[in-house]
């Protein structure tokens, strides 16, 4: 069955549209930059990646969340809520050369400048279910996340910036989350670095003090500055391992914390019940994300969404570097098929990072064609 | 020529000198008839083989292709062009030439910078601070990312760059680099420092075979010559032939010569007139030789060998065991 050419992609399409979503159809040819910048370097191994006549590098789109934000970023209606939606193929390098396919069609929406938030957010899981109904899926296993929670549970907790920098990037990448917390706990055990008389020196120092110090050393070092960092934020780093070292492990009930907070799960109401209580016990202000959550099901409901068939995780991420708030996956229930068919999220630092003055809520989602037509076609 | 045997060998510099000295050790000489220009070569006494003179890349592109059969090539270009290396070709050995590291190295003024996880968290900070990530000047984009990626950096950012890598930090068009060196002294000359985890790759000239070339009887044949020679040679390297005869010369002083200096006996325990050859490590001939006296020798000769052929060939055995 071909992906292209088919009715039921039409009848899809004109679905986003008639919901007010305008359609948009970005070149298949893109700056290779702004994947590379946005999802990581992970991502170049997918990607197919050519270069111009000078020497600009140029990729096949992986996919259209980031074609999408561009256009709109270079449209008349930037800086205004507008809606977009999409259909055509992407193409990324298989894993290994054995399984899957090379170009593959997704359709999907990306909604920018919205503020109400929680609408917005259900808005996107409701049609992706939409979605999975034009292909006779109609009861998805619905998976959803909120890497806003885990960013205002590390912003409250009483830890060195460096810390909360690390948790956070890692909050995406599983298994290294889990080393950082052991490394957190261990921390005190861990050899001091060589340079702990620079620490030691610096101790309770100002940024001042701190600044005229790593010069010095520089000078006597015989080091005339190159590379892309100041003495500057040298000295700042210099001084925050100064304050770590004073406290250089994380208190075990920290971590308790941490992992008491990873482990809540089950449908949103139970959840969002759970983690209010969590909140009181560990007196940890969670109520703005907290209420943003609550309401967001709310809005769900609404929709006719069965709140209790969703599978909420505080743990689950989607390995993608620019989600800032809700995430959620469609699967089929029964297994028959391995992969997301629908995913999303919110993005809403995304297009700052790609260059807009300021910032701009975004939120939307891709659907796997061919998945589910396969899917549909076992049926 | 389309049916030749072929060795792809690096067409320039130390590393074809070494390579042709290498083969040359193992009896292998290499020979360009049509003068010392010419990209194609061949083996003395081994008419069924084609010398292929390419350059670095070009050799790991045959190999991957199947346009050589044999290949002698660095680990770090194997691991950085061929994506599945395990898939496309097999390593035989090491030959002992080459040694060069893949590091991670970053401007010396970054004196916070000592550790990779000094480096993810400076990272992240630069890429809070200057709203872009960190650029990584590299030509070795997949070793680069791959080492990276196992260590959790993820706010980086790869520039390719073919050559004067080293430069890139101070000209600005990259923070850090990832470069091969063998002593460190450009990176210090260009104001860098090798990070002390950093070190991605270990590398040294290696033969390598094609898995993708033809492999029928002929070039198996061909193939068994080469190793068997090259086997010959390096098991000649790795022992001295210690030789003596005496009366008292036994059984249970043979088993704790084994025992005490892992030498072998390749023609048998002693005869009944006490004659003995042994294959000793070098580092253990001087302690071999007391022992032989103290036992009763009187005379100990130590030689060392052209040649040790064995009837089985280790490295025909993992070429055979990678088809």
């Amino acid at each position: 069955m071909s992906a292209a050419d088919s009715t039921r992609n039409d009848a899809l399409i004109a679905a986003f549209q008639r919901a007010g979503y305008l359609r948009v159809v970005p070149p298949i040819l893109q700056p290779a930059g702004p994947f590379l910048d946005l999802s990581g370097e992970d991502i170049r191994r997918r990607m197919y990646l050519t270069s111009d006549a000078q020497g600009h590098e140029l990729c096949l789109r992986p996919d259209l969340t980031i074609p999408v934000s561009r256009e709109y970023l270079a449209s008349a209606a930037v800086g205004r809520p507008q809606g977009f939606c999409y259909l055509g193929p992407v193409f990324r390098q298989p894993r290994a050369v054995t399984d899957g396919v090379s170009e593959f069609w997704q359709a999907g929406i990306e909604s920018f400048g919205r503020t109400d938030t929680a609408a917005a957010d259900a808005e996107m899981v409701s049609l992706g279910l939409e979605a999975a109904a034009h292909f006779s899926l109609n009861e998805p296993a619905i998976y959803l996340g909120d890497v806003g929670l885990f960013s205002a549970l590390v912003a409250a907790l009483d830890l060195a910036p460096a810390w909360k920098r690390r948790l956070i990037k890692d909050f995406n990448h599983k298994s290294t989350l889990a080393q950082d917390l052991d490394l957190l706990a261990i921390g005190a055990a861990q050899a001091p670095p060589e340079y702990q008389g620079v620490l030691n020196a610096l101790a309770g120092s100002d940024p001042k003090a701190a600044h005229a110090l790593v010069t010095d050393l520089l000078s006597i070092a015989g080091i005339t500055a190159v590379g892309g960092r100041s003495v500057g934020e040298i000295a700042d780093r210099f001084l925050e391992q100064a304050a770590l070292g004073a406290k250089a492990s994380l208190p075990k009930e920290v971590r308790a914390l941490i992992e008491r907070f990873l482990a809540i799960s089950g449908d949103p109401d139970d959840a969002a019940a759970e983690l209010r209580t969590f909140a009181d016990d560990s007196k940890i202000a969670l109520d703005a994300s907290l209420d943003l959550f609550e309401n967001r099901t709310g809005f769900l409901a609404a929709r006719g969404i069965a709140v209790d068939r969703i599978r909420f995780s505080t743990a689950f991420g989607r390995g993608v570097d620019y989600y800032t708030g809700v995430v959620f996956e469609l699967h089929d229930a029964q297994g028959r098929i391995a992969g997301q068919l629908v995913a999303g999220g919110r993005y809403d630092g995304l297009l700052t990072r790609l260059g807009s003055a300021k910032p701009i809520p975004a939120v939307g989602f891709a659907v796997w064609i061919e998945r589910l037509a396969t899917l549909q076609g076992d049926t | 020529m389309s049916e030749a045997f072929i060795i792809a060998v690096p067409a320039k510099g130390r590393l074809q000198e070494n390579a042709e000295s290498f083969f040359a050790r193992a009896g292998l000489t290499l020979l360009k008839p049509r003068g010392a220009r010419d990209y194609r070569g061949s083996i003395a006494d081994v008419p069924a083989i084609a010398v292929a003179y390419l350059s670095a890349a070009e050799i790991v592109e045959a190999l991957a292709e199947g346009g050589a059969h044999f290949g002698v090539t660095g680990r770090d270009l194997v691991h950085e062009l061929i994506s599945d290396p395990d898939q496309r070709s097999i390593f035989i050995d090491d030959l002992g030439f080459g040694h060069a590291n893949v590091v991670v190295a970053v401007p010396q003024a970054w004196i916070d910078v000592r550790s990779m996880a000094d480096l993810d968290d400076v990272a992240s900070a630069f890429r809070l601070k200057h709203e872009r990530k960190m650029r990584v000047a590299t030509k070795y984009v997949n070793l680069t990312r791959g080492f990276f990626a196992a260590r959790g950096i993820t706010d980086y950012r790869i520039v390719e760059s073919s050559g004067a890598t080293e430069g890139a930090p101070a000209a600005g068009t990259a923070e850090l680099i990832v470069d091969i060196t063998t002593t460190g002294s450009t990176l210090a000359a260009n104001g860098l420092k090798v990070i002390e985890d950093g070190i991605i790759l270990r590398s040294q000239a290696s033969l390598v075979a094609s898995r993708q070339a033809k492999w029928g009887v002929l070039e198996r044949d061909t193939a068994r010559i080469v190793l068997d020679r090259i086997a010959a040679q390096k098991r000649a390297r790795a022992v001295r032939e210690v030789r003596t005869r005496f009366a008292a010369c036994d059984d249970a002083l043979l088993a704790q010569a084994k025992q005490r200096f892992g030498v072998e006996a390749p023609f048998g325990g002693p005869t009944s007139s006490g004659m003995l050859t042994l294959h000793c490590p070098p580092q253990y001939v001087h302690a071999l030789a007391s022992l032989l006296r103290e036992q009763g020798a009187d005379h100990v000769s130590v030689m060392r060998l052209e040649y040790v052929f064995s009837r089985s060939n280790s490295l025909y055995t993992k070429l055979e065991s990678g088809l």
